[in-house]
This record gives structure tokens, C-alpha cells and sequence, in this order.
């Protein structure tokens, strides 16, 4: 028994004898796309299935091509990461993977829905709920959290961050990151850039710290996607069609 | 610090014999005894039973205040459709909380309550933390975690009126081979119901690292609620898979049905269990290893692999006897 490097424990089914068939190989990578309905258990402590995750990839591929910026400024330990969403985007779903992907780390996304079919079908894809103490308790543990902030119409325009999103990584002692997000809705590419983790301007000890830090992160969200620059097409009533 | 005497009520059960075989190995030990109705399913070479029925508050009082323990470890809590039915969970847990907490109290040594509790206290109502830690709200949502949280908060005022410590152990679901536990019993069926549109994660915890969980906190003397948990998580549809079983899903209304023909199987599904296959039941068992110096290492799939090893007849040949797990041994 071993642990993978997204923390689920990997229990193998094949002895090592079996492995070294060539047919067991074949049939294995056959079904690989359809292995998350094998017994083995992929679902780590917070719901999220790391195979089925692999297992979409191909068709989140198909969606979007991301490119994703800054990764080296988020350390090895827990870290909260403040995306700029667009509604009807996915943006946290997409930015968390990639992220993920830059990393080579499980990374998780606040606001899943606490409802079937949706609710556990995100928290497979590492949803975890937009609740204070579900965040901190991911945070404590040494996870990246992803948290959007409000969703906008115009993707260039940073939205306002809910300070109960801020205040556990100031209860955890974690840092606090912003990551632009620029995608279309009609392109496969965009982009995900993550700046260096927030400084708080000034020590506070009451409920000041969150709202503060919030509003300061919305400027540096702000500022990141001013510099970001829009999406471009190429062609002019496309890429306004592209930013809407 | 040493020859403390320490009373374990609920000793006759399969965790309470567990935490007694475990007691009778600490140094700080000085005198164990045990009072439950049923006796001890292990082979105890220290400890003192009583077997007392939990409503005779008198004999109870009687045999406690003469011990006069230093610490009490509560393990006499009946998880509903475990050993008794729901009703009779209920009315077992109270009495033996008021009986043995009753007493203890009365004790003048009496120094630290240990109860054994559950992560049902927590709940699963829709929007609650799916991984709720020690701060988490106590909001339980079946009739199980209404009992856990009733026997803390009788354990809590108890401790106050004294003035001592009292700890609440949180255990996520106990699995084991020998554990009468109904999410056990449900997924040891041949066919075995889940919920196919949510098929939620839970953590279960081995009976071995419950036991010795409880004796951690009474070793260190915990002021407070721990969660204890085995790492990583599993689903109803890979637990059943790996047991080999046949997954039945289920979509919604027809898990009445499923209830009852489950019941007539003689794995009944109490509200508990029905909800850990909906709703999960996960816990942040990360601050046991700060608060009582111990946190489980077998892992969940590990805990459900050993449930479903179990070989419904051991035969036990001359010459072969049982080892401290409770598995053969030559």
C-alpha cells in the first residue's frame, strides 16, 4: 500500500506479477477512462476523486486550453487563492485544475452546491462549500483553496470578494493570493495568473482584518486584470462577442 | 501520576473490552474495574468486573462510590440497531449516563470523565461543513447523534457541578470484524443498497484505534471534544465493490422499501446509517495527534478490507487460540 501525491491512499488491486502481463497492461490503459467506477477507493477526505478528475481531463481539454501564470509564488503549504469569475464560466473549476496541473497538487474550490446531482458531482471534481469553517478546515490541512470572487458580466472587471471567504486563511495564519482569470465563451484559450500573496496594510485584531483584506484584494484582482489586457480574436465583432 | 484507578463502564461491549485490555497495559493504571450488563468479550487478567444492569442506580452507586475512581472512561452508549433497537438505544444510554455519570460524581477522587461519542453529533443538514471540526456547532440530525450529544451534555454538567475535566470522543463510525455495527452489517448483504445520484464519502475507524483513542484522552487528561477518524474516505459504491458485493442503486422513494427488506435480511438501516449513504459523514480527525498525543493510521479502505475479511465461521482447532485483535493465532 502507498500513497499517491494527491494524498489518497492507493491500495493496488493487481499483484506485481499481473502487472507484468502485457494484456493486463493493455486492458488497464484501455479502460482508464472509465477505471472510476473501479473498487479502489480515489476519494480523499474532502470528496474529491483524483481519477476521476484524470479521467475528464480529456474532455476539459476539449473546453479550454489554459495557460496558467505565477504558480511559483504559492508555497508547499495551505494557501487561499482569489479568482475573478465569470458567470455561466466554470471559472473555478477550470482555474483550480490548472492550477492543480501547474502545481502537481490537489487543488479545491469553494462553492460547491450542497444538493444532488450537482453538489457530489463537484465535490468529486474538488468542490468543497463556500462555508467559513469548510475552508478553514481545508486550509489547516495544507491545501490550496480556490474562491471566486462575485461573478461578473464583463470578465475585465473584478467583482467583490465576500469577506467570510478571507477571514480563515487570517485564522489559519495562511496567505492570501489573487489569480486573474480570462477566458471566452466561445475560445478554448485562457489564462490563469496568480500574483504574490496579499500584505494586510495594517495589523488588525477585530472583524477589520477580513473586510480590509477583501477590499485590498479586489483592488490587486482589479489591477491584475487592467494588466492582463482583454482577450483578443483577431477579429473585432468576435472579440467583443469573446469578452461579453 | 501512577496507580490511578480508573473505572470503565460499558466493559462487556466490544470497544469497552478493548479499551479495558488496553488499560491493563498503561503504566499509570493502578486499579481497573468494569460494570456493564454483559461481560467482557475479552480475556481481562487485571480488571475487577461488575455485572450490573445500568437501571439498578443503587447497586451502581454502591459499587462505584467503594472504587472511587480517579478517571471514568464512558463507554456504555448503544449505537441504535446495533445491539438494540432505536427506542431501547435511547433509553439504555440515558439511564446508564445518569446511573454511572451519577455516581462517579459522588466520588471524592474522581479527576476526569471520558465519554465515548460520535461524529453523528455534528449532523448533515443540507449547507453544514462536510468536514466539520472539534469548533463545528453541535446540530445532530439522527436520533444517534441526539444521544452522543445528550451523553456530552450530561457528562459536561456533571464535570462542572465537580469540577473536573471532561473529554468527548468523537468517532466517526466503528467498523471492525467483531464490532455489532450496522453500517457493518449493511455492507456485509450480499446486495447492498446506495444512493447512486450522491454516493457520498465517509470514514469509518477501526474498533482497535477507537479503543485506544479513548485511552489517550484519559492518559492525557483532555478538557474537551476530540475527533478521531481513520485518514482517507471511501463510498458506499467503492466499499461494496471491493466487498464484492452487489450494489443495488437506489434513486430516492424506494428506500423505504429497501429499509424493510434489509430489516427482514437482519441488517436493519437506522436514520444514522440511512444518512451517512445520502448525506456522508466525514470529520477532521487533524488535531487528534495535538490534543491526545494519537491519531489513527489504519486507513478507511483498509478498516472496510478487514470488515469484509471476515469469515462468517472461524474454526478454532486444538492448539490455536485467539490473539489480542481477536484473530486466530497459532
Amino acid at each position: 500500500m502507498s500513497a499517491d501525491p494527491n494524498g489518497a491512499t492507493v491500495i493496488p488491486l493487481a499483484s506485481a506479477k499481473e502487472s507484468r502481463r502485457p494484456l493486463g497492461r493493455a486492458l488497464r490503459a484501455v479502460t482508464r477512462p472509465v477505471a472510476v467506477v473501479w473498487p479502489r477507493p480515489t476519494v480523499d477526505e474532502w470528496g474529491r476523486d483524483a481519477r476521476l478528475i484524470e479521467a475528464l481531463q480529456p474532455l476539459a481539454h476539449l473546453r479550454w486550453d489554459v495557460t496558467v501564470g505565477g504558480q511559483q509564488h504559492i508555497g508547499e503549504g495551505g494557501a487561499l487563492v482569489i479568482i475573478s469569475t465569470r458567470r455561466m464560466a466554470l471559472t473555478a473549476v477550470y482555474a483550480s485544475w490548472a492550477i492543480g496541473d501547474a502545481l502537481d497538487r490537489p487543488v479545491r474550490f469553494a462553492g460547491r452546491r450542497d444538493t444532488v446531482p450537482f453538489g457530489p458531482w463537484m465535490r468529486r471534481a474538488g468542490g468543497i462549500l463556500a462555508h467559513p469553517d469548510e475552508i478553514a478546515s481545508a486550509l489547516r490541512a495544507g491545501e490550496i483553496v480556490v474562491a471566486g470572487a462575485s461573478p461578473t458580466t464583463n470578465p475585465r472587471q473584478a467583482g467583490t470578494i465576500d469577506p467570510h471567504l478571507i477571514e480563515p486563511a487570517l485564522r489559519e495564519h495562511v496567505p492570501v493570493h489573487v489569480a486573474a482569470t480570462m477566458n471566452t465563451m466561445i475560445g478554448r484559450q485562457a489564462r490563469v495568473e496568480i500574483a504574490r500573496a496579499l500584505r494586510p496594510k495594517r495589523p488588525r485584531r477585530g472583524p477589520l482584518a477580513e473586510v480590509e483584506l477583501a477590499e485590498q484584494a479586489q483592488r490587486a484582482l482589479q489591477d491584475l486584470l487592467d494588466e492582463l489586457g482583454g482577450t483578443r480574436t483577431g477579429l473585432g465583432v468576435l472579440g467583443w462577442m469573446a469578452e461579453g | 501520576m501512577r496507580g490511578r484507578r480508573v473505572l470503565v463502564s460499558g466493559m462487556g461491549s466490544e470497544l469497552g473490552s478493548l479499551v479495558a485490555l488496553q488499560l491493563e497495559s498503561e503504566p499509570w493504571v493502578g486499579a481497573l474495574e468494569g460494570i456493564d450488563v454483559d461481560p467482557p468479550r475479552r480475556r481481562l487478567r487485571k480488571a475487577t468486573f461488575h455485572r450490573i444492569d445500568p437501571t439498578d442506580r443503587g447497586r451502581v452507586l454502591d459499587t462505584v462510590t467503594r472504587f472511587d475512581p480517579h478517571v471514568l472512561i464512558h463507554v456504555a452508549m448503544w449505537e441504535p440497531d446495533a445491539r438494540v433497537h432505536t427506542t431501547r438505544a435511547r433509553e439504555l444510554t440515558e439511564s446508564a449516563a445518569v446511573s454511572i455519570l451519577g455516581a462517579a460524581a459522588e466520588c471524592p477522587s474522581l479527576q476526569h470523565i471520558v465519554v465515548r461519542s460520535a461524529a453523528e453529533v455534528y449532523g448533515r443538514r443540507r449547507g453544514s461543513p462536510t468536514r466539520p471540526d472539534e469548533s463545528g456547532a453541535v446540530d445532530p440530525t439522527s436520533e444517534f447523534g441526539r444521544i452522543a450529544a445528550a451523553l456530552e451534555a450530561t457528562a459536561a454538567t456533571a464535570a462542572s457541578r465537580v469540577g473536573v475535566t471532561a473529554a468527548a470522543v468523537r468517532l466517526a463510525p466503528v467498523v471492525g470484524p467483531h464490532v455489532p455495527s450496522p453500517l457493518g452489517r449493511l455492507l456485509r448483504l450480499p446486495g447492498v443498497p446506495f444512493s447512486v445520484l450522491a454516493d457520498p464519502p465517509f470514514a469509518v475507524v477501526r474498533d482497535n484505534d477507537a479503543a485506544q483513542a479513548l485511552v489517550a484522552a484519559a492518559r492525557v487528561g483532555l478538557d474537551g471534544p476530540v475527533n478521531v477518524t481513520s485518514p482517507g474516505a471511501i463510498t458506499a459504491w467503492q466499499a461494496i465493490l471491493r466487498g464484492r458485493r452487489l450494489p443495488i442503486p437506489l434513486v430516492g422513494p424506494e428506500w423505504a422499501i429497501a429499509r424493510r427488506i434489509s430489516l427482514l435480511f437482519g441488517a436493519p438501516i437506522p436514520d444514522h446509517v440511512a444518512e451517512t449513504l445520502h448525506r456522508g459523514r466525514l470529520i477532521d480527525g487533524g488535531r487528534a495527534e495535538t490534543l491526545i498525543g494519537f491519531a489513527p493510521t489504519t486507513t478507511t479502505a483498509e478498516v472496510i478490507d478487514s470488515l469484509y475479511a471476515w469469515p462468517s465461521v472461524i474454526r478454532v482447532s486444538a492448539g490455536v487460540g485467539m490473539n489480542e485483535t481477536g484473530s486466530v493465532a497459532s
